[in-house]
């Protein structure tokens, strides 16, 4: 069994047909949204159709990186060992300046200066040799 | 006007049984929920070839994908309708109101519901954690390091900025269940603890402590469902299945509706209706209790109290004896034991035990309705069954 390895090599998306485009657009560091063409709906994650109107003419758009903060929680118990040395970090809520919510990390050593509302700004962070996260940053503005 | 599709009074659980719980070693999950069924197959004084039905969830200690058609083997019957469900911590109901369904609808005749799990001695604490979290998204959500019990903080959170819940106030519900646990035979914890103690505790992602965090425990549970036709010829009075309702709204934590109300609303309301009674009628609630501040939102969803009033209403007393709804009277996944999939049958247990009125020094007076609530992945899934005795029918 491999489980001690595997509990310290940290979980990475495996792109699929959906969301290729998404993982290799953030190595030109982009995040990338979909927007409905048929009905103006704006979505994250990326998806075959529209969650609202199921066209599926979709466009990609790439987010501006400016989101403010709906909730969060400092980890201090690491979800694997992989994440042991991490600790304390925040698992931050953004809400996207164009309306989507997504789920993302806080980079920079800014723990204590976090706060429900807070401007946060996209960084994107290579996480390994072909991965790059979209993580936040506080905005500093 | 009857209704041939409610569910309401049609079906009844005339069976309850359980396996040791808490740190149990050296047994595998199938050794565990086996005995948890032939328990329950001896309170109700029946006997197996009854059996044509068998729910169950999965095991994270055991290898098994149809681990209800292990389950059957291992007891050797050879049921006609069986499946192995999984909507994370709503399976418990989820799987009641479906065997439910499954004997109106003429499926089967009596189905054993049942789960069990080693998470504590057949698994590592990382292991154990870890398997709960990986059933997530490994795209969009698992790379940033997200705990399980991530998305049920970062609720409890926002529910304290919206509305000024306090550490103290989700505190109170570890205490109380602490409290109920110590008149409980068998709970995993028994030693009191304060307030103090569980805000002294160590963070595990914030807002929660570890007294903020249900156990990890080895255990089962099983159920017995027949129709009420049949449910008379038993030996305990049958504790009939009133209304059920569930909800799904969301797989990924971002896209839930809204982080400080859930589809608990939509589930009891549903269920609520099909039993024709409101949450002020409920006299026992069994509440997944995987964090302390799931509790106070489900009692706000749930109806017990109105939209941001938990925190004052836990403080006041009315989750514990002589309060408006005496909830999880066993102790809970908070005190009693959690082995994972399987914490919620023991809810639903206790709730049936209430109802008989056989609960000794932890029985509260002239219950006759009850509900039990189940939820699971970051409030992704709800579901609720209302119960009752003869006399609520």
């Amino acid at each position: 069994m491999s489980n001690k390895e595997t509990a310290l090599v940290k979980p990475l998306p495996i792109p699929d047909g959906d969301s290729e485009v998404f993982w290799k657009a953030l190595k030109t560091n982009k995040l990338l949204l979909q927007n409905c063409i048929d009905c103006g709906h704006i979505q994250y994650y990326q998806q075959a159709i529209c969650r609202l109107c199921q066209s599926k003419n979709l466009e990609h758009l790439q987010a501006s990186g400016r989101g403010t903060i709906h909730s969060y929680s400092v980890v201090y118990r690491a979800p694997s060992a992989a994440f042991k040395e991490d600790v304390p970090y925040a698992v931050l809520l953004v809400d996207l300046e164009e309306g989507p919510r997504m789920i993302s990390k806080l980079v920079g050593n800014m723990i204590d200066q976090l706060d429900f509302d807070k401007a946060v700004r996209l960084k994107v962070v290579q996480v390994s040799d072909d991965v790059y996260l979209p993580c936040f940053e506080l905005d500093k503005e | 006007m009857a209704n041939s599709r409610s569910l309401r009074g049609a079906v009844a659980i005339v069976g309850v049984g359980q396996s040791p719980s808490g740190r149990v070693p050296g047994r595998s999950p199938l050794d565990l929920t086996a005995e948890a069924t032939l328990n329950a197959l001896t309170d109700a004084g029946m006997d197996k070839t009854e059996i044509d039905g068998v729910l169950t969830g999965n095991a994270y200690a055991s290898s098994f994908h149809r681990f209800s058609i292990a389950l059957s083997e291992y007891l050797n019957i050879q049921p006609s309708f069986s499946n192995t469900l999984q909507v994370s911590g709503a399976t418990a109901g989820a799987a009641v109101n479906m065997a439910a369904a499954a004997i109106h609808g003429g499926l089967a005749n009596t189905v054993v519901v049942a789960c069990g799990d080693s998470l504590l001695t057949g698994m590592t604490p990382d292991r154990a954690i870890r398997a709960m979290s990986e059933g997530r998204d490994q795209q969009y959500e698992m790379p940033f390091g997200i705990p399980v019990a991530n998305t049920f903080a970062m609720t409890a959170h926002r529910h304290m900025k919206e509305f000024g819940t306090t550490a103290e106030q989700m505190a109170r519900v570890a205490v109380t269940f602490r409290d109920h646990a110590r008149r409980t035979p068998g709970a995993q914890k028994t030693e009191p603890i304060t307030i103090d103690d569980v805000l002294n505790s160590k963070m595990v992602t914030s807002p929660y402590h570890q007294l903020d965090c249900s156990l990890i425990s080895d255990g089962a549970a099983a159920l017995i469902l027949t129709s009420a036709e049949k449910a008379k010829d038993f030996a305990k009075e049958p504790i009939y299945i009133l209304g059920a309702g569930e909800h799904y709204t969301h797989e990924h934590i971002f896209l839930m509706p809204e982080l400080t109300q859930t589809g608990a609303v939509q589930a009891a309301r549903q269920a609520y209706k099909m039993a024709g009674v409101s949450a002020n009628n409920i006299d026992i609630a069994g509440i997944y209790d995987c964090f302390t501040g799931t509790v106070l939102m489900m009692l706000e969803d749930l109806g017990f109290c109105a939209k941001g009033e938990s925190g004052p209403f836990v403080e006041a007393g009315e989750i514990s004896y002589g309060g408006c709804i005496p909830t999880n009277t066993h102790g809970g996944m908070l005190s009693y034991a959690h082995p994972g999939i399987p914490a919620a049958w023991f809810h639903f247990v206790e709730v049936v035990r209430q109802l008989r009125g056989n609960c000794g020094q932890r029985q509260v007076a002239e219950a006759e309705l009850g509900l039990v609530h189940t939820l699971g992945a970051g409030f992704s899934t709800q579901a609720t069954t209302v119960l009752g005795k003869a006399s609520t029918l």
